[in-house]
């Protein structure tokens, strides 16, 4: 009797069960169709063109003259080992040759060298590594050298590229891994004074505090280090007068950003007000690759590099900032922001300085909302069709190009 | 609060210590049990992340166990030596956990090993075990329930290969038990666990026998875990809080029932801010006769999407930021059947087949499609096998001393309830 009760209740749960299947939303593909066919959107940053990569989900973007170098990152129906490279002479990109990175899931990042004579790569997961191309033939770059060694086994999510006392140096974040032999986040700074021989000339763990490393700034002798949870580092690589060097660098001065998740850094040199600000871009959660992200903008004042102090902010409702590109000569800061496309922001002059109902205040610390202070100038890739999730940004000439993980390579008109 | 679970079980063994003296006095023998136990399987899954189907043979929870009392202290252990066999990882589509996808992890080396305690003074058993083991949350071990493949919610429903210090009382039919464990999950079979996470973890859990006389013998469980950083193991990554409810049902007799039906949360938490949750449903049972049997699974469970390695059944550990490429949802149905078993002395070899239909569904539009990235969100499993099994028969996996169901005094920490034969 018992038995038949159990079974009765155990048919009644599987049958039950069985009878709802959900249905699952058809599968999207890359697109370039503009919601109504407007060449803006909506937009202030109306769209010049677009290139479509459908079979990998695209990453960052470096451009350089007539040539775009996009990379890609994870399984969409190929894997992310795929530099793609882009003709942009046009209004539309095309695409002219790709590079495949082999034993890589993900490439995370790409730099081209103040010459333009050198394209970098960071390659993800384990066996990472910083992959090395000459560009004399820009449409067909081609590989010189290839840097995989214990200390960036783990994955190097970023490559930073910039000359200290003329020497080309890289500025790897280097992942964290378990059962590693380091198993925790680094930096990792590489002499690339000789390409076809680049040499790690200085590792630091990160503090398990932080605990994640992804991307750096470097600029006139200064490393900015987004330490997540821990905020911001200035580091002198030289360039601080504290007898930094890329081999022994010094801690300068940090500070811990509102909310954490430091992300990446911008430091500005606006010819009008000077190097008194740094951009920080926070990556928060929680965030479904593709549909949502969270995350601010932070702004520093760093006029004092031992003491930067955190005076202003930029937030998006629904959305979240990734890598940051400037036009310094218009100040005008073009934001990546995933889900919400690209937001271009003025960030010239003074910052720190707004009326009450313009602030915000989070403990003891008041900071100016560059929303209400009107300092948003220009949206891109905001209409919702088609669905849009911006990685990276990068401003050239008046056009700013913006990598989308889900369609490829947009070309935007810049706001001024 | 770690400090604090510290203290009140180093006070709880003290008491334990004072008491055993009443079951030492007992003067029972020693007694040692000792089995092995291994499944030859053949498995085809269609739809595999390398977009066709897959077969693939191996040997699968090979173990050894031993169960030893000697006066008052019982240890018990068991070496699992799937490190060896199925280094790649068992082909599951759908199964996740350790860094493996649409595969199960193979378990540590030294799967369980804990020494503990109990007192016998009826009414009231209590219990303190400590080792390595099972941390009493969810339900129990899926390797010792009928079917050869793992549910999807194995890491949303059980706790194990913890550093772990249990304690448990039974009144009647309340039990309670409470751990402080440590929470980083293994890195692989054989790297021992950070000591020095001990205790940054804790969970209770309540059960109530006889809950539902209709049902026969009926066990009502809720339990709670706080686990911190599973996936990071030097401690910085998400934590988690879990919860689970179950009720099992088993029975004896001609034919032999067994049901369990559980519902499982897992939130991930950041610095104390809630990011994902993950749900898990499942209703499983058997009925047997002698050693031949049937059993059904239903189960529906979310998975958190992850980037995948250059191998498609691996993921990153830890995860680099907080973003996730989304939740599916798994609906598996999988039926079994237990045929009779060849005996030789106390060996025996019990054949087995098992099917599952397994069907996968995007809860949002974030990147990972299972259609695309699977071709399909339909797939089958096939296997059959033959258990093989000598000597002791670890039964029912995840309780000790006290919370054993039928252990008034507890000799073994592993219950005689259901499959007494089949499915073993």
């Amino acid at each position: 009797m018992k038995l038949a009760r159990t079974c009765r209740l155990l048919s009644l749960v599987l049958l039950s069960g069985c009878l709802f299947d959900r249905g699952t939303a058809a599968t999207p593909h890359a697109s370039c169709a503009l919601a109504g066919g407007s060449p803006s959107g909506g937009d202030a940053m109306a769209v010049i063109g677009c290139g479509i990569i459908d079979s990998r989900y695209t990453a960052e973007v470096a451009v350089r003259d007539s040539f775009a170098y996009t990379t890609t990152w994870g399984f969409r129906s190929a894997p992310g080992n795929m530099v793609a490279v882009w003709n942009v002479s046009g209004d539309e990109p095309v695409l002219v040759d790709s590079v495949i990175v082999s034993g890589s899931s993900t490439l995370g990042d790409v730099a081209i060298s103040d010459d333009g004579a050198l394209l970098v790569v960071a390659t993800e997961r384990t066996n990472g590594s910083l992959v090395v191309f000459d560009r004399s033939n820009p449409r067909h770059p081609r590989q010189l050298s290839r840097l995989a060694t214990p200390e960036t086994f783990n994955g190097v999510h970023t490559a930073e590229i910039g000359r200290i006392a003329g020497r080309l140096y890289a500025v790897l974040a280097v992942d964290p891994l378990g059962g590693a032999p380091t198993p925790e986040s680094k930096i990792v700074i590489v002499d690339l004074g000789d390409p076809v021989n680049p040499r790690e000339v200085y590792v630091k763990s990160v503090p398990g505090s932080a605990p994640f490393v992804h991307d750096t700034f470097l600029r006139d002798g200064l490393l900015f280090v987004a330490l997540w949870n821990n905020g911001i580092e200035i580091w002198d690589l030289g360039g601080g007068g504290q007898g930094g060097t890329p081999a022994a660098p010094v801690v300068l001065g940090g500070v811990q950003t509102i909310g954490g998740d430091a992300h990446n850094v911008w430091w500005l040199h606006d010819p009008v007000s000077g190097s008194r600000y740094a951009f920080v871009g926070e990556e928060s959660g929680p965030a479904q690759l593709g549909v949502s992200s969270v995350g601010d903008i932070h702004v520093l004042d760093v006029s004092d590099l031992a003491h930067p102090r955190e005076v202003a902010f930029y937030h998006v409702p629904g959305a979240g900032t990734h890598n940051f590109s400037v036009d310094e000569t218009n100040g005008i800061l073009y934001a990546a922001y995933y889900n919400a496309g690209v937001r271009a922001l003025d960030v010239r002059g003074d910052l720190e300085t707004c009326t009450p109902a313009q602030q915000e205040t989070t403990g003891n610390l008041v900071r100016c909302d560059l929303g209400a202070m009107a300092r948003e100038t220009g949206r891109g890739l905001s209409g919702g069709t088609p669905a849009v999730y911006v990685w990276g940004v990068q401003y050239v000439g008046g056009i700013v190009y913006a990598s989308d993980m889900l369609n490829g390579l947009w070309k935007l008109r810049a706001v001024r | 609060m770690n400090r604090r679970v510290v203290r009140v079980l180093g006070r709880a063994l003290i008491a334990l210590v004072l008491v055993s003296d009443v079951a030492a006095a007992q003067d029972a023998p020693p007694a040692l049990a000792i089995g092995a136990h291994a499944i030859g399987l053949v498995t085809q899954a269609t739809h595999t992340p390398e977009g066709r189907t897959l077969t693939e043979a191996y040997l699968t929870q090979p173990i050894v166990s031993a169960d030893v009392r000697a006066g008052w202290l019982q240890a018990m252990g068991m070496l699992n030596f799937e490190g060896l066999t199925l280094r790649r990882g068992e082909l599951d589509v759908g199964e996740w956990g350790e860094g493996y996808v649409d595969r199960r992890h193979p378990h540590a080396y030294l799967h369980e090993l804990v020494v503990g305690a109990a007192t016998s003074s009826a009414p009231v058993v209590a219990s303190l075990y400590a080792g390595r083991g099972f941390v009493p949350f969810g339900s129990d071990d899926p390797m010792s329930r009928p079917f050869v493949s793992y549910p999807v919610d194995h890491h949303l429903a059980q706790l194990l290969e913890r550093l772990v210090v249990v304690g448990a009382v039974r009144a009647r039919a309340l039990l309670l038990e409470a751990a402080a464990f440590d929470g980083d999950e293994p890195l692989d079979p054989s790297t021992p666990q950070l000591a020095r996470r001990f205790a940054d973890s804790w969970s209770v859990r309540g059960t109530l026998s006889h809950a539902l006389p209709a049902l026969g013998d009926a066990e009502l469980a809720a339990s709670y875990a706080n686990v911190k950083s599973p996936e990071y193991r030097e401690g910085q990554g998400l934590d988690q809080r879990k919860a689970h409810a179950s009720l099992r049902v088993d029975g004896g007799g001609a034919f032999a029932h067994y049901v369990l039906a559980e519902l499982a949360r897992t939130t991930d938490v950041d610095r104390g801010r809630d990011l994902y949750t993950f749900d898990a449903a499942l209703a499983e049972g058997a009925v047997c006769r002698d050693d031949a049997g049937l059993a059904l699974r239903w189960e529906r469970a979310d998975r958190p999407e992850e980037e995948r390695l250059v191998d498609l059944f691996r993921a990153p550990r830890p995860a680099t930021d907080l973003s996730i490429l989304g939740i599916t949802q798994w609906t598996t149905l999988t039926v079994a059947a237990a045929l009779p078993a060849l005996r030789l002395f106390s060996a025996h070899a019990a054949p087995f087949v098992e099917a599952a239909r397994i069907r996968v569904d995007r809860t949002t539009a974030a990147l990972f499609d299972p259609l695309r990235f699977y071709g399909s969100n339909l797939m089958w499993r096939t296997s059959v096998g033959l258990r093989l099994g000598v000597g002791h028969d670890h039964r029912r996996e995840g309780r000790y001393g006290a919370a054993v169901p039928t252990a008034s005094t507890p000799l073994h920490a592993h219950d005689e309830s259901f499959p007494a034969h089949c499915f073993r």
